[in-house]
């Protein structure tokens, strides 16, 4: 059934979303604009473009695990990728410690995500794949250490004490994104949350390339070089191992169990949103060592 | 006062939101003398933040000309103009259209 990615109102046909959202953007309506210039265009469209281009847009002929994936890419590895995966091309330390002093605010709330899936799911099969996320992600695994400890060593490798790196609070940019996934893991059923949250594995999958993704999340030639701290190598590459496993699982998961699409779909885009912002925070984070890393966004924009 | 969104002249309804260049909406709104275009009520408050701080930064009476480069996601990296100055920074904005990042660049 057709859908209003912005209010949810439902219709058997997308011409009646069309016209509905086109009246909500006649009267300037702020979050149905919003997610028309961040979604489909920003040039104004004749209601029947928008029909064309919404039913085209939400079109579910590959499946829903094949619609967050081609979303993804679009949005984060496309013609113009984020500019946070274009820093991490070649991360300098700003960068890294952008990213560990962020990230681990991301963590801390992830496992308490995760953990209202496991509340609100019937199923077991979820129940244990969300414990076993958990544990790799937070508590560590096989006597491996977790993802989060991995993350505060590389910080510590880049020079910043494990102290300083637990006291710095979020960026207002991470805490807007956590509050989004936090408000999605409250308010919306299991299979929604589940897509949401696992779909932002997605960012560090290599089969990414697959689906039209113009490069990786880092080059892993950074894997075998001197040039990085051992442990810096040790976080990015737990995570390359980690995430495609994770991500592809639990997509495969919701496309089993969701019994609405539509609204899976429009969570998994809020979510999305969400994930943009916090990306911008980490290099925002790495701007305050290195003022220069502007030009990445200018490389993006220019 | 002249805007460029992206290497476009925007403004109007028909060129672009003033600060997005989009052409959805239809909401004006008066900065700096000019009746300005914007999408919605939230690209207006953005616009107007922005120039307030860039005018509070730099002790400007007015600014002149802007152009933007970027969007909502990646911020936008802008140069300002007024009576032959000129300033280039970074800008992005928090939940209710207050300016969250402001940075100088080089």
């Amino acid at each position: 059934m057709a859908i209003c990615p912005v209010c949810e109102y439902r219709s058997p046909y997308w011409d009646q979303i069309s016209s509905h959202i086109r009246s909500k953007s006649n009267s300037s309506d702020v979050q149905h604009v919003m997610w028309l210039n961040r979604n489909l265009t920003i040039k104004e469209l004749t209601e029947e473009e928008l029909t064309g281009s919404l039913e085209e847009f939400f079109s579910l002929k590959d499946g829903l695990a094949q619609w967050i994936r081609r979303r993804f890419v679009e949005k984060f590895y496309g013609e113009r990728p984020h500019p946070f995966i274009l820093a991490m091309q070649s991360p300098t330390r700003g960068v890294l410690l952008g990213y560990v002093l962020e990230h681990q605010h991301f963590l801390r709330n992830w496992v308490r995500v995760l953990a209202a899936i496991i509340y609100k799911t019937d199923r077991d099969d979820v129940v244990r794949s969300e414990m076993e996320n958990m544990e790799v992600e937070f508590f560590g695994f096989m006597g491996r250490p977790a993802h989060y400890e991995l993350l505060i060593r590389m910080g510590e490798s880049l020079g910043m004490r494990r102290e300083e790196i637990l006291s710095t609070p979020p960026l207002p940019a991470t805490a807007s994104s956590i509050r989004t996934w936090r408000k999605i893991a409250e308010t919306r059923e299991w299979a929604e949350v589940m897509a949401a949250m696992h779909s932002l594995e997605l960012v560090a999958d290599r089969t990414l390339r697959k689906y039209g993704a113009k490069m990786h999340y880092f080059k892993e030639s950074i894997l075998d070089s001197q040039d990085f701290p051992r442990e810096v190598k040790d976080f990015l590459r737990e995570g390359y191992e980690a995430d495609q496993k994770h991500a592809g699982e639990a997509l495969e998961t919701v496309e089993k169990y969701a019994k609405d699409k539509e609204l899976v779909q429009v969570t998994v885009l809020r979510s999305f949103d969400a994930f943009s912002k916090y990306l911008m925070a980490r290099l925002e984070r790495g701007m305050q060592f290195e003022p220069g890393l502007v030009k990445v966004v200018e490389a993006v924009t220019g | 006062m002249r805007v460029l969104v992206n290497g476009e002249e925007v403004g109007t309804k028909e060129r672009g939101c003033a600060l997005c260049g989009a052409t959805w909406g239809d909401y004006h709104e008066e900065v700096e003398g000019n009746e300005l275009f914007f999408c919605c009520d939230m690209c207006a408050k953005e616009f107007r933040n922005m120039v307030q701080e860039v005018k509070r930064r730099k002790g400007w009476e007015r600014v002149e000309e802007l152009e933007i480069r970027g969007n909502y996601y990646t911020g936008r990296t802008c140069v300002a103009r007024s009576r032959g100055r000129e300033t280039k920074f970074y800008v992005r904005f928090g939940d209710d259209g207050e300016v969250e990042t402001f940075r100088d660049v080089e």
